[in-house]
């Protein structure tokens, strides 16, 4: 448990960095894009404005659309869902498999109007996105380069790597998936703010992150001197962690090249110090017993059950006896549920190419985790509200 | 997928694409491929409208205000020449509307030579 003395200490040096940080965090966001030939345009706290105002404008689109889709357009798909229901005799509440649930909105248009806006809205988010940062090619990659072996953390990139089929699907339709564009961590971090302002907040200074970060729990000793994120993505969650935990080696692993490459580039502008690293999330190269804190932030879902059952018994490798493992992810839906949420849960999985989700929610992910030497902690509080709880810890 | 770093390491690896262009979910794919133009068109016209606001912003902290563009009353030739204008957008957005398909894609010519 925290207690009062750290709470306190670490929230008046976390004032007077967050300070000092924001600093130097301004100053570098206006000067960064003077170097790869960009009119500065400043930064919103913690996140560089994007490099055009058409650019920025085309993402407000899409965000406010994104918005009135959730509200009326879904809205009125699920009426129409409803009335579908109705007129075949079918209980709502009825759990049904993914293929029944097939069998009944089989040419219903009236309730696929949603689903075709949302992922057409998603396609333009991306298409901007992936347009711009293509455009001005060689200014983003100078800027990536000029950043790759300055400090404080540092990169390891592996070049080298055998990336396994299943990381490089486009998730999320995201043009090249994390693997496959050079602009990857670019694309996904702006891409994205609009997904969390929809589903669970604004979250461009990492709100959602450093809150949830906040909640982790830490071991029992409260001794935290590493931490690893895996599958870390564009680095928000570990960075928050670093800000948490400023005198620990933290680290975030990602299989996605130009994902970690991103991460760091965006750590040294914050002054953080994070450890970046091109690796497996099954395959750390770690040394055993290694950390005191082994998180994930919503990988999971993304892994085949296989690789999932593989990354929690890494996890178990690298965390210290007494370590905590606290993997986030989403609650699992099981292989049955009502129609409507199977009908969402099928088309994010088929069309918004969440190729492994449906592997995800078929398993008892808290069981896997009991199963290979963690003793899981009863009535475990949620890290981030509405997403599964599933605290271990290491005998 | 376009490769912009063919000269220098980029660290990115082939990717699976998705196949969400091969989809129909609204029973013509032309209906899907509309609704996807739509999004980008309002996308493209939000940004154009949004670059005005900034515009106006800047305008007024030199001396040219909204309210002075609000009230701009344009000549006779001006407003002959927007109308003109006007008309032939109008034209090329919506004139299609009024289009009546009844031939198939497989018809002859009605007339031809």
């Amino acid at each position: 448990m925290i207690g009062r003395r750290t709470l306190f200490g670490a929230a008046t040096a976390s004032v007077a960095l967050g300070t000092m940080l924001r600093q130097q965090f301004a100053e570098a966001a206006e000067t960064m894009r003077a170097v790869g030939g960009f009119t500065p345009r400043g930064a919103d706290g913690r996140l560089a404005r994007m490099a055009t105002l058409d650019l920025e404008s085309q993402q407000d689109f899409t965000l406010g659309f994104r918005l009135m889709q959730s509200k009326a357009i879904r809205a009125a798909s699920m009426e129409a869902f409803d009335k579908v229901l109705a007129r075949k005799g079918i209980d709502p509440a009825t759990p049904v498999t993914v293929e029944e649930m097939l069998a009944m909105v089989e040419g219903e248009p009236s309730i696929h109007i949603g689903q075709r806006t949302w992922l057409s809205n998603q396609q333009v988010t991306w298409k901007t996105l992936q347009d711009h940062f293509h455009a001005h090619a060689d200014e983003y990659l100078s800027e990536m380069e000029a950043a790759d072996k300055a400090g404080p953390g540092s990169l390891e990139l592996n070049p080298q790597m055998d990336i396994p089929d299943y990381a490089r699907h486009e998730i999320h339709i995201q043009p090249g998936g994390y693997v496959g564009d050079p602009f990857a961590g670019h694309i996904y971090h702006y891409g994205t703010n609009s997904f969390y302002i929809s589903v669970l907040g604004h979250n461009e200074q990492d709100q959602i992150q450093k809150a949830t970060a906040a909640r982790f729990p830490i071991p029992e000793d409260g001794k935290v001197k590493r931490i690893l994120d895996m599958g870390c993505g564009v680095g928000q969650m570990t960075v928050a962690l670093k800000e948490r935990f400023p005198d620990a080696e933290v680290w975030g692993i990602d299989v996605g090249g130009p994902m970690v490459r991103y991460s760091h580039m965006r750590d040294r502008r914050l002054g953080v110090g994070v450890n970046f690293a091109q690796r497996l999330a099954e395959d750390t190269k770690f040394p055993d017993n290694y950390f005191d804190i082994v998180i994930s932030y919503i990988i999971h879902h993304e892994l085949p059950a296989e690789k999932t059952r593989a990354v929690i018994a890494e996890a178990h490798r690298v965390t210290r006896p007494g370590g905590v493992y606290y993997p986030l992810d989403f609650n699992n839906g099981g292989v049955k549920s009502p129609a409507r949420p199977m009908y969402g849960r099928w088309m994010d999985h088929r069309w918004n190419n969440e190729v492994w989700s449906l592997e995800y929610h078929s398993l008892d992910f808290t069981a896997e985790i009991a199963k290979r030497g963690f003793t899981m902690v009863k009535n475990a509080k949620a890290a981030l509200p509405g997403f599964g709880a599933r605290h271990a810890i290491k005998a | 997928m376009a490769d912009p770093g063919k000269s220098r390491p980029t660290f990115a690896a082939e990717a699976i694409p998705s196949d969400i262009k091969s989809g129909v979910f609204l029973g013509n794919s032309i209906l899907d491929n509309v609704v996807t133009c739509l999004i980008a068109m309002g996308a493209e016209l939000w940004s154009t409208k949004r670059r005005l606001k900034v515009i106006e912003a800047v305008m007024t902290k030199t001396g040219v205000t909204p309210e002075m563009i609000e009230k701009y009353v344009p000549s006779e030739a001006e407003t002959a020449e927007w109308e003109k204008e006007r008309d032939r957008f109008i034209d090329l957005a919506l004139g299609s509307l009024g289009n009546e398909g009844f031939r198939s894609v497989s018809a002859s010519f009605p007339k031809r030579g």
